[in-house]
C-alpha cells in the first residue's frame, strides 16, 4: 500500500501538532500515513492512545523520527 | 498504563497548574531583588555584602529555581518519558517550601539572621530533596531514551549536579548561622556551592534544555552529535577535578581546570550562537535575539571570570555575577518562557479538545519585544553600576519593573487560556 507522508519537520510547534492533527481528521478506518518529525512528539503519542490510533516510531540516520500512524 | 484505560497515558503529563504556579512565582522573586537594588545602593560593593548575597539568592534560588523546576515538571515527561508519581501534589509541596525557603535564605542573608538563614536552607533542601526523589523514580520508571538525543541523559547529570549544589548550600547554611567549623576554608565551600549552582546544575540544564529548545523554537539545525555526545559529561569531569584541586588548594591546576571549564562554557555559547546564524527563521523574533544576548553575556562573563582569576580587583566577579545570573540565565529562562508557556497553554487546549486559539493570540509579540528589550536595558544598566555604584538603584528599579512585566505578559497567556476553556 502507497502510505501517505506529512513532512512536519523545520516547523516552530505547534505547527508540526496541527499538521498531524489535520491529517489524522482525514483518515478513514484501515488507513495509515507517515509522520516525518525532527523529535519524539511524547505529546502527540499520548493522544494517540488516548484515542485509540495505532502509532511505530522509527529512527532514520539524519535523526529524523517516522511515525507510521493508523486508525484501526 | 494499561490497556483497558487508554487515557492514564494521556494523564502522564503534569495538569498545566503544576508547572504554571513556578513560572507565576519566579518573577516575584525577581521583582523583589531589583527592589533590594533599588533601596541599597552600596551592594554591589563587593560579593560579600550582605545585600549582594540576598540578591544572588533571590535570583538563583528564587526567579531561576522556580522556573526551572516547573519546567522540568513538564520536560521530564515530554522528553524524557519520565512521568512524575502524583505530579499535582509533588509540584504543591515542592513549590511552597521552595517559595519559603528561597524566601527565607534571602532575608537571612540580607539581615545576618542565622536562624533565618538555616530554616531557609532547610525548607529548600526539603522541598529539592522531595522533587529530586520524584525525578528520580519518573526516571527510573521511565522506559528507555530512543534516538540519538542526549537530553534524557544530560537531565540526570543536572539533577546530579542540583542533589551536590543542595548539600553544599546546607552545609554552608549551618556553618554560617551556627559558626560550624570546617575542614575546608569558607571562601573555598562558597566557590564550590556557587560554581557547581551555575556551571554544574545551571550550565548542564540550560545546555540539556538547550539541545532540544534551541533548534524546535528557533528554528536552527541541531546541535552537533559530537559536541552534544561530549560537552555535559566531559563538564562534569572537569568540574569534579577543579573542585578536588579547590580543596587540596594546587594553584596551577585550579588555574589550569579553571581556563578548561570557562572553555567549555564558551564552547556552548559559540556553538548556539553558530547554530541560531543557520536558523531558518526568515526574521529572528524578540525571544530569538534575547536568546543569542544571553548567549553573549555568557561570554562576557567568562571574560570577567578570566580576569578575576589573575586580579584582585572586586569588581571583576561582581560583573560575571551580573552577566552569568542576570545577563545569561534570566536571558535565556525570559526568552524560553515565552515560548514554553504559550504552547504548553496551547497543548493542553488542544488535549483537552478545546479550540485552541493562534499562538499569537495566547501571548502577542509587542509585549514581549518590550519586556525583552527592558531586560537589555536593565542588564546594561545593572553592569554600568557595578562600574559606578551610585547608579545602582536606577539598574534596581529597570529590574524591578522587567519582571513586574514579565509576570503581566505571562498573566495574559494564562488569561487567554481561561477564557479560552471556559468559552
Amino acid at each position: 500500500m502507497n502510505t501517505r507522508t506529512v513532512d512536519a519537520r523545520g516547523l516552530e510547534p505547534p505547527e508540526p501538532f496541527e499538521r498531524a492533527m489535520e491529517a489524522l481528521a482525514d483518515l478513514q478506518a484501515g488507513e495509515e500515513f507517515t509522520l516525518l518529525i525532527d523529535r519524539m512528539p511524547h505529546p502527540l503519542l499520548r493522544m494517540l492512545d488516548r484515542d485509540g490510533y495505532r502509532h511505530e516510531a522509527s529512527f532514520r540516520d539524519d535523526g529524523t523520527v517516522a511515525i507510521l500512524i493508523g486508525r484501526p | 498504563m494499561s490497556s483497558a484505560n487508554p487515557g492514564l497515558a494521556y494523564e502522564d503529563t503534569p495538569p498545566l497548574s503544576a508547572p504554571l504556579r513556578f513560572f507565576l512565582t519566579a518573577p516575584l522573586f525577581g521583582l523583589v531583588a531589583g527592589l533590594v537594588l533599588l533601596f541599597d545602593g552600596d551592594l554591589l560593593a563587593s560579593r560579600w555584602t550582605p545585600g549582594a548575597l540576598a540578591v544572588v539568592h533571590l535570583f538563583a534560588a528564587g526567579f531561576m529555581l522556580h522556573v526551572m523546576l516547573g519546567a522540568l515538571l513538564q520536560i521530564l515527561p515530554v522528553v524524557a518519558g519520565a512521568a512524575f508519581p502524583a505530579p499535582l501534589r509533588i509540584a504543591g509541596v515542592t513549590h511552597v517550601l521552595l517559595g519559603l525557603g528561597a524566601a527565607g535564605l534571602a532575608f537571612g542573608l540580607g539581615s545576618g539572621t542565622p536562624s533565618a538563614i538555616i530554616a531557609g536552607a532547610v525548607l529548600l533542601a526539603a522541598g529539592l530533596g522531595l522533587f529530586l526523589a520524584a525525578s528520580l523514580l519518573g526516571l527510573a520508571r521511565a522506559a528507555p531514551a530512543q534516538g540519538a538525543s542526549r537530553t534524557p541523559r544530560d537531565l540526570r547529570l543536572a539533577l546530579g549536579a542540583l542533589a551536590l549544589t543542595t548539600v553544599l548550600g546546607v552545609v554552608l547554611a549551618v556553618a554560617l548561622g551556627r559558626g560550624l567549623a570546617l575542614p575546608v576554608a569558607l571562601p573555598t565551600l562558597v566557590d564550590l556551592h556557587a560554581v557547581w549552582a551555575w556551571m554544574g546544575w545551571g550550565g548542564l540544564l540550560l545546555a540539556a534544555t538547550s539541545w532540544v529548545v534551541v533548534p524546535m523554537f528557533q528554528i536552527t539545525p541541531a546541535y552537533p552529535a559530537g559536541f552534544t555526545r561530549f560537552w555535559a559529561p566531559a563538564t562534569l569531569v572537569v568540574l569534579v577535578s577543579w573542585s578536588a584541586s579547590l580543596v587540596a588548594d594546587i594553584g596551577w591546576l585550579k588555574l589550569v581546570l579553571s581556563a578548561l571549564l570557562l572553555a567549555l562554557a564558551s564552547g556552548f555559547a559559540l556553538q548556539t550562537i553558530k547554530l541560531q546564524r543557520n536558523s531558518r527563521r526568515s526574521t529572528p523574533d524578540a525571544p530569538f535575539r534575547a536568546f543569542r544576548l544571553s548567549m553573549l553575556a555568557l561570554l562576557g562573563s567568562l571574560v570577567a571570570l578570566l580576569v578575576s582569576l589573575v586580579s584582585d580587583a572586586p569588581q571583576w566577579p561582581i560583573l560575571a555575577g551580573v552577566l552569568v545570573l542576570h545577563g545569561t540565565f534570566a536571558g535565556a529562562i525570559s526568552a524560553m518562557l515565552y515560548k514554553i508557556v504559550p504552547f504548553l497553554t496551547w497543548l493542553h487546549l488542544t488535549q483537552a479538545r478545546i479550540r485552541a486559539p493562534n499562538m499569537k493570540k495566547l501571548l502577542p509579540d509587542a509585549p514581549v519585544r518590550k519586556q525583552l528589550r527592558l531586560h537589555a536595558a536593565a542588564l546594561a544598566a545593572l553592569i554600568v553600576a557595578v562600574l559606578l555604584p551610585v547608579t545602582t538603584p536606577l539598574a534596581g528599579l529597570l529590574v524591578a519593573v522587567e519582571f513586574g512585566w514579565l509576570l503581566a505578559n505571562l498573566l495574559r497567556a494564562v488569561r487567554a487560556w481561561h477564557q479560552a476553556a471556559n468559552a
